[in-house]
């Protein structure tokens, strides 16, 4: 396999999903939890995003940023920045952030109606 | 009986063109994109396989790692299924898939052999797997009796035959390619349950002729997937 097949090889055209405009919500447990870790530091955004993998072969991204390079829709909920990935947009739309208080398993959970199931920890959905 | 094993002894010896594809995976996230969505752990050189959330099989691949690029080999007629599996878990990442099929021949040798510069060559659990562009001439010496035949007598499983999407990797004898510690990936909860109880359900074992449901028949053993009894 010499370098000149491989560079010629014909590129693949991927059809790129559809760019969604995302609205989302989070419930009150959830904004009490995002208010004690964004310290009051409101210039920060949430960012929430979809990964590749996991069991059921995407993943939630949740992530406290200044700023990404991502190609991102920026929404303001409860007076909270949030980005959504123009990427993953059609995945994370309607989706509700919620915080479960519990010992094991606990934590920021995604419910989402776009996923038609998830794994057993919670964190990856098809 | 017999289960699976890999030491590549066999009378019948040479060289054979597979049907294969060959996938250009080019982008700073191809290892991580393609460790994510199979068995295996793939940090350079490595067999893994695809599989869906149900841990059936959609491909096993050969990744070859080029440097600046990889090199996935599977099984032609599973090319759209695997396209299809990949395309839908591009989101943000730098992946880009090229198509060099129709350029190169794939080969399997079970025996190492001096080849030109342009053929790229890779041991593997299978033998030696031979990426030919199609300037190169690489002579067949095995036809598909003698494959099957050292196939049979390494218990090596095959595209069509043993790996079809109705079977996961336990059962049509890819346990080796299903990494025990590496993280989530798709179909992974499916076939860590099959493990840690005990019932994968079914096995690849090499029988003595005459056998039903026979996957690959050999001159005198042949390959099935049967039930196992645990």
């Amino acid at each position: 396999m010499d370098c000149n097949t491989c560079d010629t090889a014909p590129a693949i055209v991927l059809n790129k999903p559809e760019v969604v405009s995302v609205t989302l919500t989070i419930t009150t447990k959830a904004k009490e939890m995002l208010d004690s870790a964004f310290e009051g530091d409101m210039s920060h955004a949430l960012l929430v995003g979809v990964l590749s993998g996991g069991c059921s072969g995407y993943m939630y991204d949740l992530q406290i940023v200044e700023s990404t390079d991502q190609d991102c829709q920026e929404l303001s909920v409860d007076g909270f920045r949030v980005l959504v990935p123009n990427a993953s947009s059609h995945l994370l739309d309607g989706i509700e952030i919620d915080y479960v208080d519990r010992l094991m398993g606990g934590g920021f959970k995604i419910n989402n109606p776009n996923a038609a199931s998830s794994c057993g920890c919670g964190e990856s959905f098809s | 009986m017999d289960v699976a094993s890999h030491s590549l002894e066999s009378e019948s010896m040479g060289i054979i063109k597979l049907d294969s594809y060959v996938l250009i995976i080019r982008g700073l996230d191809r290892f991580k994109f393609i460790d994510g969505l199979s068995t295996n752990k793939v940090e350079g050189d490595s067999c893994t396989v695809f599989t869906t959330t149900s841990a059936k099989v959609i491909d096993m691949v050969d990744v070859i790692d080029m440097g600046e690029f990889l090199a996935l080999v599977g099984h032609n007629p599973f090319k759209n299924n695997v396209l299809e599996h990949m395309h839908k878990k591009i989101l943000g990442q730098d992946i880009q898939i090229g198509d060099a099929s129709q350029n190169n021949s794939v080969y399997l040798s079970t025996l190492d052999i001096d080849v030109a510069d342009s053929v790229t060559i890779r041991k593997t659990w299978r033998g030696w797997i031979l990426v030919a562009p199609n300037s190169a001439t690489i002579k067949e010496t095995m036809d598909l009796e003698d494959f099957d035949e050292y196939r049979v007598m390494n218990m090596i499983p095959h595209q069509g035959c043993e790996i079809t999407p109705n079977n996961h990797p336990l059962a049509c004898g890819l346990g080796h390619l299903v990494h025990e510690a590496k993280g989530c990936y798709i179909g992974q909860e499916v076939l860590a349950r099959m493990r840690s109880r005990g019932r994968q359900g079914k096995q690849l074992v090499r029988l003595e002729n005459p056998v039903e449901n026979a996957t690959t028949i050999g001159k005198t053993h042949s390959l099935s997937i049967v039930r196992t009894t645990n």
